[in-house]
C-alpha cells in the first residue's frame, strides 16, 4: 500500500506490499488465468466478505516482477514492476462521463480531463468496479466494448477511440443480496464476464482471518466467527444481509484494544447490522449465549 | 280481697261496651302480676293500661296487647320498665294504635335480647321509621314485630344503623325497605359481629346514593363480604362506603366487583391491598376500587411487593390527572402497562417469542418457530404436557409464563436456557440419528446384536429401540445421554449461557429424589441424571458394586468429548443399558453403605472403556429378572423438556413423504397404517392413557390421523391450514367457517383517551374484509354520466405524469458543460469577474412514488338524500296548496331521477378518482369503514394496495351503501398500517365523510363529542408521524367547527355543494400530490 501522505495520481497507485488474503478455494488460479487470457471477471458476494482485499491481492501478485506477461502494443509498464491499480466505488448517480473524463472549463477555454476508466485504459491498470449494479445503466455502453475481443474505449465527446493497453483488465463486483427488479445485471452485459463467486469463508478459515487481520488471538476469533456463523442465519429473516467478515474484524480489534467482548459484539455487529429492534434483541442473545 | 280482685271489681264497669277478651285479659293480667307487683304498682299497672284504651277508638287493641305483655315480662324485671312500658305504649298509641300493638307484641321477647335499658331507644327506633302515614306505620309496625328475631342475632348499636338505612330506604320504596327488613335477620345472622356494623354503614352510603342496589346488597352482599379477609372487612367496607360517598354510579357493582377480586387474593394479602387503595381513596375512591378489582389480574404479573411500586406510579398520575389516574387503574392506559410490564417478573411468551424465534434460527440455521406448549399437547399427537419444553423438529415449544424466579432477568434467562436446549438439540443433530452409521468414540456394538427377525422399523431410532427387551429403560437411559451430550455442547459452544445453566442443574440436583431409597437400578438411572447434571460429587452408591457405577460414570463423561455425535449416544445406551440390567431392581435391604464415589483418575476411565467395548463378541441383551421391583422412570429434568425422537423422526418422515407425494412422487415406503400402529404400541414415548380416552383402536386411530394431519400428508384434507403459519397476535385471523364468507382478519388498536392523556391499549377491533361484490353497472353508468369530466381529468392527470428524466441544469458537476452558463463563465472570466462555477447539467430520474389510501365514511348517516337537505320546504309558508304543489313538483323529479344520497356521491367521486389514479398510476387503496361499537369496526376493502384495479374493484363500489357508526380513529390507524406498508415515499391518507365522528362508548356518552374527535385527531396525528399526509374531506357543512379541531395543522376541507364533491375530489388529489 502506498505510504501515507504520498499523492498519487489514479493510475500510478498500486499495490506495492503484499496484502493479506486467504485463500478460501481455486480464486486465484482462475483469477491468473483470466488475466493471462484477458478475460474479464465479476466477483459476486455478499458485502464484506473479501471482494476488493481478493481484487487488491490479485493486484499485487500480478505485479510482481516473476509473473510473466505476454508481449503486447505499447504498454507503459510492462512485466516488470507493479501493476497499476484503479478502483471506482459506483453509486447510482455514476454515469458514463465519471468513468470516462470531461471538459472543464480553463481560462482559454474547456480542457479535458480523463476519468478513472480511461486511465486505466491507456495505462493498462486493473480496473475495479465496485458495486457495479448500482452504477447508471449508460456506463454500460463503456464496458461491453471494452469486454469483449474489440478491447476499446470510445470516448464520444472526443471522438476518439481508446485501444486498452496490454495489462488492462476489468474487474467488477456485484451483491446479489441486494438483488431489486430495477438493480440486477442485465445479461448482456453478465455474459461477458467470468463469475468468481464468493461465499463466507467456513468458520475455521474465518477465524483465522479475524486473527490475523484484528491480533486477538485464535480462541476469541473462534468465537468471533461462530457468532458471524449463526447470525448469517438469520439472513432473509430481519436482516438484508448477513454480518460482513469485516465487521468481525472490527470486533476483534475492539476486543484486542481491550474492549469486553459482549460490548464489542454489540457495536460491531449487533447495532452495526439493524436498526430493528427486535432483531437486534435476538442477536444480542446469540451474544450473550457465545460470550461470557 | 286480693288487691287485683278490688281493682278488677272497681274497673269492670269501664270495660263496657268492649269485646269480651279484653276483660278477660285484664283480669288475667292483673291476676298475674299480683305476685310480682306492690298494690301500688298493680295499680299503677292497671291504670296504665285503662289510660290507653282511653286514647282513641281503637286504642283498646293496644290496651289488650299490654294486658297480655305484662304477665310475659321476665319475672326478674324492674318495676321501671313496667312503667317505661306503659309510658311508651301510651306514647306509641297517641300515634298509632296498630304500631303500638306490635310493640307491645313482641315487647316481652325483644326485652329478653335486649334488656330492660334498651328499651325506649328500641320504641325510639319504630318512632323513627313512622312518618305518620300507613306504610310507614306498617314497616315501623313491622320493624317492631321482628324485635325478637332481630335482637337475637344483633346489638342496640346495629339496630340504630339498621334504622337509619331502613329509614333511608323507606324514603324511596317502602317496599324495598320492608322486604330489606324482613330479610335482616337472616343477613345479619350470617355475618361475624364485627362485621355487622360496617355492613350497615355502607348500607346506609349506598341507601343514600343509589338506593336501588341496596335489595342486591342485601341478597349478595354478605358472601360478597365474606370473601375479604376477616381482619380488613370492615376496612374493605369504609372504603367502599367512602366510593359511595363521593359517588353514585353503580356503587354495588364497584363492590361487588372488587369483593370478587379480593376472592382471588391470597388472605394474607388483602391488608396491604387495601392500604393501598386507602392511599389512593381520597383522590378517586373510583380508582381505589378498580385498583381492588383488578388486583388479582396485576398480582398475576408483579408479586404483592411490588404492587406498590405499581400503585405509586399511578398514585403519581393520579395526583396530576384524575383522569389519567383512573384510566391507570382501570388497566385501560398503556402507561399503567409499561409500568407493569417493567415490574412484572414474569416472562411472558407472547412477548418474547419473537426474539427467541430468531435466536433460534440464528442458533440453529433453520426456519424454527416458537409455540407454547400447550399448542403442541393439544395437536394430540403424543405430547401430553403442557408446561413443558420440546420440540418436535421444526417448531420449538415453551412453557406459556416463566416466573420461577423474582428477577424480569433470571427468568428470561431460564426460558432462553430451554430455548437453548431445544434448539441445541436441532444443531448437534439429536433427531438425524441413523442406526448404520458409526460413531466416533466407541467399537460399535450395534451390528453386533441380533435384531429381531422380520422387523420393520419405520424409524432409525426405532430399529435401535428394537434391539431392548426393556424399552421404557433404554429410553430413559438414552434421554438422560442425550441430555448430557447436549449439556455437553451447549456448554461448549455457547460460554455465555454456561452460568445460567449451570445454575439450573444446581437447582434440578437439590431437586432429585433421595438415591438410597430407590430400588437398586433405578438408582443407578437416577445416578446417571446426576453425573449428566454434572453433579457427580451427589452420588450415593453402595461401596460393594462400585464397578457398574463408576463404569457407568465413565460411559456418560465420554459424551461429553467434542467429537460426540448421536450415535455416540446410542452406544453409550447400549453400554448403559446393559450395565443397569446387571443391577437388580431391588431394594438394599442389608446395612450396606451409600458413599459418595472416590474420585476416578483419567487412567481408570481408559481402562473401564477398554473393559466394556474390547469384547467384540455378541452383546447379550439382558431380560428383566424374576423378583425384581417393576421399573421407574427417573423424575423429569425441567430444563431439558420433553425429549421424543422417536415421535420427531416418524414426524419428519411422514412429512418427508407428505412433500414427495406433493411433489408428485410415490414415496418408495410410504408408511402403513399397521406400521403407524405398531410403533405407537411398542415405544415408550407415548402414554396412550393419558394422550387420549376410549378405547385403544379409537385412540390409535385418532392419533395417526392427529399424526398424519401434522406431517400434512396429502391423503388426508389439511392442505391450506397447515402450510399457513399461526397468525401472530396482531393480526389473529379468524377464518369463516362456511367457504362464502369472506375472510375476516381482526387487528387490534389502541384508542385515545384524551382525558386520561393516554391510550386504552388495544382497545378496538378492526375487522377487515372485503366487500362483497355487486354488479359493475354502477361504474360504467357512472362513467357515462360524467364522461366530460372524466375525459378532462384524465387529460390533467395525465400532464402530471413525470417525464422519465429530467435536464437539471447549473450544477458545479454534471455530465456535461452547459453552453450558457459555459458561454457567461468565458465572459466572467475575460473582464475579471469572479465567475460562477455551476457551469454543467445533469440528467435526473425522477419516479413519482405516490401511495394513496382513501378512506370512505359508510356509516348510516350517509344515506340521506342530498335533495333533502338542499330544498327542505320552507315551514314558514302555511299555504297548504303551495306545500302540495311543492310536494307534488318534488316526488315527480324523485321519480323521474332517484334523488342521489350522500353516499352515491362519495361512490361517484370513487369511480372518477380511479379512473384519475389509473391513468397516472401511483398506488392507490380504497377503504371504506362503519361498524357499531369498540369491538366491531368493520373495515372493507374495495380496492388493496396490492391488488390490480379491475372488474373486482368495479363489482365492490356497487356495494358500498351506509351501515352503522363512524367510530374514525381505528380505522385511520388501520390505514395508517396499511399505508406503511408500502414503500412509497410519498403518502397520503384521505378521509372523506359526511360528519363528526360518533359511535356507540366513543365518548362518556352519546352526546359527548369531544372523545371521538379528540382520537381521531390523535389518530391524524400518528399518520403524520409516520410520515402520511393526512387529509380530511367532509360534506357536513357545519364540519368547519370539528374539522378545526380534529385537523389543526393539517389539511382540511368542507365541500360546500355536495354535488360538486366528483369534481373535487380529483382535483384536490393533484394539489395534494404534485
Amino acid at each position: 500500500m502506498a505510504p501515507g501522505g504520498l499523492v498519487l495520481a489514479a493510475e500510478e497507485f498500486t499495490v506495492r506490499e503484499e496484502p493479506y488474503y486467504l485463500p478460501l478455494g481455486d480464486e486465484i488460479e482462475l483469477f491468473e488465468a483470466a488475466f493471462e487470457q484477458r478475460i474479464p471477471v465479476l466477483l459476486k458476494g455478499p458485502t464484506g466478505c473479501g471482494k476488493t482485499r481478493f481484487v487488491e491481492y490479485m493486484s499485487w501478485r500480478l505485479g510482481r516482477p516473476m509473473t510473466h506477461i505476454s508481449q503486447g502494443g505499447e504498454a507503459p509498464l510492462d512485466d516488470e514492476g507493479p501493476r497499476p491499480f484503479v478502483t471506482v466505488a459506483c453509486h447510482e448517480d455514476l454515469t458514463a462521463s465519471d468513468l470516462v473524463g470531461r471538459y472543464l472549463l480553463d481560462t482559454d477555454g474547456t480542457r479535458w480531463i480523463d476519468g478513472p476508466l480511461t486511465r486505466a485504459v491507456k495505462t493498462g491498470a486493473i480496473c475495479y468496479l465496485d458495486e457495479v449494479v448500482e452504477a447508471r445503466k449508460d456506463t454500460t455502453v463503456l464496458i461491453h466494448p471494452l469486454t469483449d475481443y474489440r478491447r476499446l474505449l470510445p470516448i464520444e465527446k472526443l471522438g476518439q477511440v481508446v485501444e486498452a493497453a496490454d495489462g488492462f483488465l476489468l474487474v467488477i463486483s456485484y451483491n446479489p443480496g441486494y438483488q431489486s427488479a430495477l438493480k440486477d445485471l442485465k445479461h448482456s452485459t453478465r455474459q461477458r464476464f467470468i463469475s468468481v463467486e464468493f461465499t463466507y469463508p467456513t468458520r475455521e478459515q474465518e477465524a483465522e482471518i479475524i486473527s490475523h487481520e484484528s491480533g486477538v488471538d485464535l480462541a476469541v476469533s473462534i468465537e468471533l466467527a461462530k457468532l458471524g456463523e449463526k447470525v448469517r442465519n438469520l439472513k432473509e429473516h430481519g436482516l438484508s444481509e448477513g454480518v460482513s467478515t469485516r465487521l468481525l474484524i472490527y470486533a476483534g480489534r475492539l476486543i484486542e484494544r481491550g474492549i469486553e467482548p459482549r460490548r464489542a459484539a454489540q457495536v460491531g455487529v449487533t447495532w452495526a447490522l439493524t436498526d430493528d429492534l427486535e432483531v437486534q434483541r435476538s442477536i444480542e442473545e446469540v451474544v450473550t449465549s457465545i460470550f461470557e | 280481697m286480693t288487691v287485683a280482685g278490688g281493682l278488677i271489681a272497681r274497673n269492670r264497669s269501664r270495660f263496657d261496651g268492649f269485646p269480651e277478651p279484653l276483660l278477660e285479659s285484664y283480669e288475667s293480667s292483673l291476676r298475674a302480676l299480683e305476685p310480682r307487683l306492690t298494690p301500688t304498682q298493680l295499680e299503677a299497672w292497671s291504670q296504665g293500661g285503662l289510660d290507653l284504651m282511653a286514647i282513641s277508638l281503637r286504642s283498646w287493641e293496644s290496651a289488650a296487647e299490654y294486658f297480655k305483655a305484662g304477665p310475659q315480662l321476665a319475672e326478674s324485671t324492674p318495676w321501671d320498665t313496667y312503667e317505661q312500658l306503659a309510658r311508651e305504649a301510651g306514647d306509641l298509641t297517641e300515634q298509632s294504635a296498630p304500631l303500638a300493638v306490635s310493640f307491645l307484641r313482641s315487647a316481652p321477647a325483644t326485652l329478653t335480647h335486649i334488656g330492660p335499658n334498651h328499651l325506649a331507644q328500641w320504641a325510639d327506633f319504630g318512632r323513627r321509621l313512622y312518618k305518620g302515614n300507613w306504610k310507614s306505620s306498617s314497616l315501623a309496625a313491622q320493624f317492631y314485630d321482628a324485635g325478637p328475631d332481630l335482637f337475637g342475632t344483633i346489638r342496640v348499636s346495629h339496630a340504630g344503623r339498621l334504622v337509619l338505612f331502613l329509614d333511608e330506604l323507606a324514603r324511596h320504596s317502602y317496599e324495598l325497605a320492608a322486604a330489606c327488613l324482613t330479610s335482616a335477620p337472616e343477613v345479619l345472622g350470617r355475618l361475624e359481629g364485627g362485621d355487622r356494623m360496617p355492613f350497615l354503614t355502607f348500607g346506609v352510603e349506598l341507601a343514600q346514593t343509589s338506593w336501588a342496589d341496596s335489595r342486591l346488597y342485601f341478597d349478595r352482599g354478605v358472601p360478597l363480604i365474606q370473601r375479604v379477609h376477616g381482619p380488613v372487612r370492615e376496612r374493605y367496607l369504609t372504603l367502599a362506603a367512602q366510593v359511595a360517598r363521593d359517588h353514585s354510579r353503580s356503587v354495588f357493582q364497584y363492590f361487588e366487583d372488587a369483593a370478587h377480586a379480593l376472592g382471588e387474593v391470597e388472605p394474607d394479602d388483602h391488608g396491604p391491598v387495601i392500604e393501598l387503595a386507602e392511599q389512593l381513596a381520597p383522590h378517586s375512591a373510583y380508582a381505589a376500587m378498580d385498583f381492588i378489582s383488578n388486583a388479582p389480574e396485576v398480582l398475576e404479573k408483579v408479586h404483592i411487593d411490588e404492587l406498590a411500586a405499581w400503585q405509586n406510579h399511578g398514585l403519581g398520575i393520579l395526583a396530576s390527572s384524575k383522569e389519567g389516574g383512573e384510566a391507570y387503574f382501570r388497566l385501560q392506559s398503556s402507561r399503567g402497562e409499561e409500568v407493569l410490564d417493567t415490574l412484572s417478573a414474569r416472562v411472558e411468551l407472547a412477548k418474547v417469542g419473537d426474539v427467541l424465534r430468531l435466536y433460534a434460527k440464528a442458533l440453529t440455521g433453520r426456519n424454527i418457530s416458537i409455540h407454547a406448549a400447550a399448542v403442541l399437547a393439544e395437536k394430540g399427537i403424543g405430547w401430553v404436557d403442557e408446561e413443558r419444553a420440546s420440540t418436535d423438529g421444526t417448531t420449538i415449544y415453551l412453557p406459556e409464563v416463566m416466573e420461577l424466579y423474582r428477577a424480569k432477568e433470571e427468568n428470561f434467562a431460564a426460558v432462553k436456557v430451554f430455548t437453548t436446549h431445544q434448539a441445541a438439540r436441532l444443531e448437534f443433530g439429536s433427531f438425524t440419528f441413523s442406526f448404520d452409521r458409526p460413531s466416533t468414540l466407541f467399537e460399535d456394538l450395534r451390528p453386533t446384536i441380533q435384531e429381531a427377525p422380520g422387523a420393520n422399523p419405520t424409524t432409525e431410532i426405532e430399529r435401535f429401540f428394537d434391539l431392548f427387551p426393556d424399552r421404557t429403560l433404554a429410553s430413559d437411559i438414552h434421554k438422560i445421554a442425550e441430555g448430557t451430550r447436549i449439556d455437553a455442547a451447549i456448554t461448549r459452544n455457547y460460554a455465555g449461557i454456561r452460568r445460567a445453566l449451570t445454575r439450573m442443574q444446581r437447582e434440578e440436583l437439590a431437586r432429585r429424589p433421595e438415591v438410597s431409597e430407590l430400588p437398586l437400578r433405578q438408582a443407578f438411572v437416577e445416578n446417571l441424571v446426576r453425573v449428566s447434571l454434572d453433579g457427580t460429587d451427589a452420588l450415593r452408591w453402595p461401596a460393594a458394586q462400585q464397578d457398574a457405577m463408576s463404569n457407568g460414570i465413565s460411559v456418560l463423561q465420554q459424551l461429553m468429548a467434542e467429537s460426540a455425535s448421536i450415535e455416540d449416544t446410542a452406544e453409550a445406551t447400549l453400554r448403559l443399558y446393559q450395565l443397569a440390567m446387571s443391577i437388580k431392581n431391588e431394594r438394599e435391604e442389608g446395612d450396606e453403605e451409600w458413599d459418595s464415589l472416590p474420585d476416578m483418575d483419567q487412567e481408570s476411565l481408559q481402562l473401564d472403556m477398554s473393559d466394556l467395548g474390547g469384547e467384540g463378541a455378541a452383546m447379550e441383551m439382558g431380560e428383566p429378572q424374576e423378583g425384581d421391583v417393576e421399573y421407574e422412570s427417573p423424575q423429569d429434568i425441567d430444563f431439558r423438556g420433553d425429549f421424543k425422537p422417536e415421535l420427531v423422526q416418524l414426524l419428519m418422515k411422514l412429512r418427508d413423504d407428505a412433500e414427495l407425494g406433493d411433489a408428485g412422487q410415490i414415496s418408495p415406503d410410504q408408511l402403513t397404517e399397521e406400521q403407524l400402529q405398531e410403533l405407537l404400541e411398542k415405544s415408550a414415548e407415548i402414554d396412550l392413557d393419558t394422550l387420549l380416552e376410549g378405547d385403544l383402536q379409537n385412540t390409535t386411530g385418532m392419533f395417526l390421523s392427529n399424526l398424519l394431519k401434522e406431517a400434512g400428508t396429502p391423503t388426508l384434507d389439511s392442505d391450506a391450514q397447515s402450510d399457513q403459519p399461526l397468525s401472530d397476535l396482531s393480526t389473529g385471523a379468524e377464518e369463516g367457517e362456511e367457504p362464502l364468507a369472506p375472510i375476516v382478519t381482526t387487528y387490534y388498536y389502541d384508542e385515545w383517551d384524551f382525558r386520561a392523556q393516554d391510550y386504552k391499549p388495544r382497545w378496538c377491533a378492526v375487522k377487515e374484509a372485503a366487500l362483497e361484490e355487486g354488479e359493475d353497472e354502477f361504474y360504467e353508468d357512472t362513467l357515462k354520466e360524467y364522461a366530460a369530466l372524466v375525459a378532462q381529468t384524465r387529460k390533467q392527470f395525465e400532464l402530471m405524469k413525470p417525464e422519465l428524466f429530467r435536464k437539471i441544469k447549473k450544477l458545479s458537476d454534471g455530465e456535461d458543460i452547459e453552453l450558457d452558463p459555459a458561454i457567461e463563465w468565458m465572459i466572467d472570466v475575460r473582464t475579471g469577474v469572479s465567475p460562477s462555477d455551476k457551469v454543467y447539467w445533469r440528467r435526473n430520474k425522477v419516479d413519482r412514488d405516490v401511495a394513496i389510501a382513501f378512506l370512505l365514511d359508510m356509516s348510516a348517516s350517509t344515506d340521506e338524500e342530498i335533495a333533502r337537505r338542499d330544498q327542505q320546504y320552507d315551514d314558514s309558508d302555511d299555504d297548504p296548496r303551495k306545500y302540495l304543489s311543492w310536494w307534488v313538483t318534488k316526488r315527480r323529479q324523485e321519480l323521474a331521477a332517484p334523488p342521489k344520497r350522500i353516499i352515491d356521491l362519495e361512490k361517484e367521486a370513487t369511480v372518477l378518482l380511479i379512473t384519475a389514479l389509473e391513468t397516472i398510476g401511483d398506488d392507490y387503496g380504497i377503504y371504506g369503514f362503519s361498524g357499531y361499537g369498540r369491538d366491531n369496526v368493520e373495515f372493507y376493502v374495495l380496492k388493496d394496495f396490492d391488488e390490480q384495479f379491475g372488474e373486482t374493484t368495479k363489482k365492490r363500489i356497487d356495494k358500498v351503501t351506509p351501515i352503522r357508526s363512524t367510530r374514525m380513529g381505528p380505522a385511520i390507524r388501520h390505514a395508517i398500517h396499511k399505508l406503511s406498508e408500502t414503500e412509497a415515499k410519498v403518502r397520503i391518507l384521505v378521509l372523506l365523510s359526511d360528519g363528526r365522528p360518533q359511535d356507540h362508548g366513543y365518548g362518556r356518552d352519546r352526546t359527548e363529542k369531544e372523545y371521538a374527535i379528540h382520537d381521531t385527531k390523535q389518530a391524524l396525528n400518528e399518520a403524520k408521524r409516520e410520515g402520511i399526509t393526512p387529509f380530511a374531506l367532509t360534506v357536513d357543512r357545519a364540519g368547519h367547527d370539528y374539522l378545526k379541531t380534529m385537523c389543526e395543522d393539517m389539511g382540511y376541507e368542507v365541500v360546500g355543494d355536495i354535488e360538486s364533491l366528483p369534481r373535487r375530489l380529483p382535483a384536490l388529489y393533484r394539489s395534494l400530490t404534485e
